[in-house]
């Protein structure tokens, strides 16, 4: 690679963490962050799991899981259209660098948010389930890649053009929803049928739980390498709308 | 020579081909290094449309785009360094100081760490908002957010700095000072791109003007040379005492009147050749027992300008003044 390209990539990375750093400073405690992002996920988890048979490890894997989905996905559709409202989010846009970097520091907001929301929960979970985690370094990965994954999900509905954040975070909600009782967080995958099973294959957040029941119980349905693949495979996934939705805005002047 | 904007056949279409609403018709022209170039037409006209097409934010549907040597549909990256963006609405981060949100664009530019605060301090200097540099962007007044918003579009030196509307809806010494501002990073080497609805700005700042409407630029040239296109234009402004509606009528019949408007407590009248009419006015104010309390030839202004070479009549523009200030009454007219 020249040293133009380095210099160029070196740039990029800094312009995504610029952007990142601004974000949280900015947007973490506004409400629509902290209704959708930081109280969503308890409310869930006690709707569903609070006199239920509950054992310590699965409900902090439950509840880790939970937090990773609705945390990391709450920035995208709350940031951008507030952005775009106010007028920002065109200097961004207009700024020397690329609708990819652009979007990984706004992928990093969400995931750094889901991180940190983690913390607090698995803090919270390990003092009131008075659990132990069986494998440290795959719920720290399982939170990373979760949080990447599930943030570039959230990041592709913040770029439906629009300039009211409650035109994309309704519908993100209602999708988040689907994905979460289709996936094996009430009901563990093993106790599904095979044609339950099979759809909810196809959620990110079943793998995601997956992983937090390898990292918490020490035992889960799928193999862990297969669960961070598929986290992995799919936060890069996601990232193609976000950039084709941006591209389309850009025709139509949106 | 490399210009610092070349444009040829731009086009967009909003919507689909064919069915799509067309904002900008094949429009070509260049900006030369070092120059205020003005964008001048009435809202609608293509020219928030144009500037996001120059600085990135909208895909043409044809045509060429060159910034500073780099062809944007090819090497946008290179013109984006150059480039700094001043849109209609002040879109400076509410939630952050006046410290802080140059700091911030500082990073986004690359500006070296080491220079930031340097620079940051100057501009806040210079903008007179050193003072409020800790104060959140949310408290300042409009004119005060306008003033931080350029500062961020040039804390990293642009050597292209496009400008939208940057003045209505500011107080005139907050709109003198913002044209202030502009003169001295045009001294300073700045190539400006101003897009304004304000031909008296436009008069005042540019070095050359555009004028746009309906997608079409009607004509390129310097504010003095469009107004010297347009003598028949001119005017003559006059105040009478005892003033009457009457008037109106009467004015406009003298011979070499093509409009007379009511303006407060004047009257315009419009004639190609204003010398000729100043006695007949005296002759008018005379017969009739009327004083000339004050009596004045007008240079034909940029707006009139505008409105001959896009068709509209000079009474139309009245009309819009008569929306604003019922007051105003058109009497009389011929055009």
């Amino acid at each position: 690679m020249s040293s133009q390209g380095a210099v160029r990539i070196r740039n990029e990375l800094a312009q995504a963490w610029t952007v990142a750093v601004k974000d949280v400073r900015v947007y973490y405690l506004r409400p629509g962050m902290i209704m959708f992002g930081f109280l969503m996920p308890f409310f869930m988890f006690f709707s569903f799991s609070v006199r239920r048979e509950l054992g310590a490890a699965e409900g902090l894997a439950r509840l880790l899981a939970l937090t990773v989905f609705f945390t990391a996905g709450a920035a995208g559709p709350f940031i951008i259209p507030t952005e775009r409202r106010i007028g920002t989010y065109d200097r961004l846009l207009a700024a020397p660098m690329s609708l990819l970097t652009l979007l990984l520091g706004k992928t990093a907001v969400g995931a750094f948010f889901a991180v940190s929301v983690s913390v607090v929960a698995l803090l919270a979970g390990l003092a009131f389930f008075g659990s132990a985690i069986a494998q440290p370094g795959l719920l720290a990965a399982g939170i990373l890649l979760g949080a990447f994954s599930f943030s570039t999900l959230g990041l592709a509905f913040g770029s439906i053009p629009t300039t009211n954040p409650g035109d994309v975070q309704m519908p993100s909600t209602l999708l988040r929803w689907g994905l979460l009782f289709i996936s094996g967080v009430f009901i563990p995958l093993s106790q599904m049928s095979p044609a339950a099973q099979a759809v909810a294959y196809l959620s990110p957040l079943t793998y995601a739980q997956d992983l937090m029941n390898h990292a918490v119980l020490g035992s889960g349905l799928i193999r862990p390498w297969l669960d961070l693949a598929v986290l992995l495979l799919s936060g890069v996934l996601f990232l193609w709308p976000s950039l084709w939705l941006h591209q389309r805005a850009r025709i139509l002047g949106r | 020579m490399t210009h610092a904007i070349q444009v040829d056949n731009l086009t967009k279409i909003y919507g689909r081909p064919g069915s799509g609403a067309l904002a900008v018709d094949h429009v070509s022209f260049e900006v030369h290094r070092g120059e205020v170039f003005g964008f001048l037409g009435p809202n609608g006209a293509g020219k928030t449309t144009t500037q996001r097409m120059l600085t990135t934010l909208l895909e043409p549907s044809e045509g060429r785009i060159v910034i500073d040597g780099h062809d944007l549909a090819h090497d946008a990256y290179p013109a984006k360094r150059q480039i700094g963006l001043v849109p209609e609405e002040s879109n400076v981060y509410p939630e952050l100081a006046a410290w802080d949100n140059l700091l911030f664009t500082a990073s986004l530019y690359r500006v070296p760490r080491r220079e930031r605060p340097e620079r940051a301090r100057q501009l806040l200097e210079a903008f007179g908002l050193w003072e409020k540099r800790g104060v959140k962007a949310e408290n300042f007044s409009k004119g005060m957010r306008r003033r931080l918003s350029i500062a961020m579009a040039i804390i990293h030196k642009p050597a292209l700095l496009f400008l939208d509307e940057p003045t209505p809806g500011l107080d005139p010494q907050s709109a003198r000072a913002i044209q202030g501002l502009i003169r001295q990073l045009n001294a300073d080497g700045t190539t400006v791109f101003l897009t304004t609805h304000q031909i008296e700005e436009a008069n005042q700042l540019c070095d050359r003007v555009a004028i746009i409407n309906h997608g079409r630029i009607a004509t390129v040239d310097t504010p003095e040379r469009l107004k010297r296109t347009f003598q028949r234009v001119q005017s003559v402004e006059l105040a009478l005492e005892p003033d009457g509606q009457a008037h109106g009528e009467a004015l406009g019949r003298l011979p070499g009147v093509t409009t007379s408007v009511k303006m407060g407590d004047k009257w315009r009248l419009y004639t190609e050749d204003p010398p000729a009419l100043l006695p007949r006015i005296m002759d008018y104010a005379g017969s009739h027992g009327l004083r000339v309390v004050s009596l004045n030839t007008l240079a034909p202004s940029l707006e009139d300008a505008y409105l001959e070479i896009t068709g509209g009549q000079v009474g139309a523009i009245r009309h819009e003044a008569l929306e604003d200030k019922p007051r105003r009454r058109e009497m009389g007219g011929r055009a």
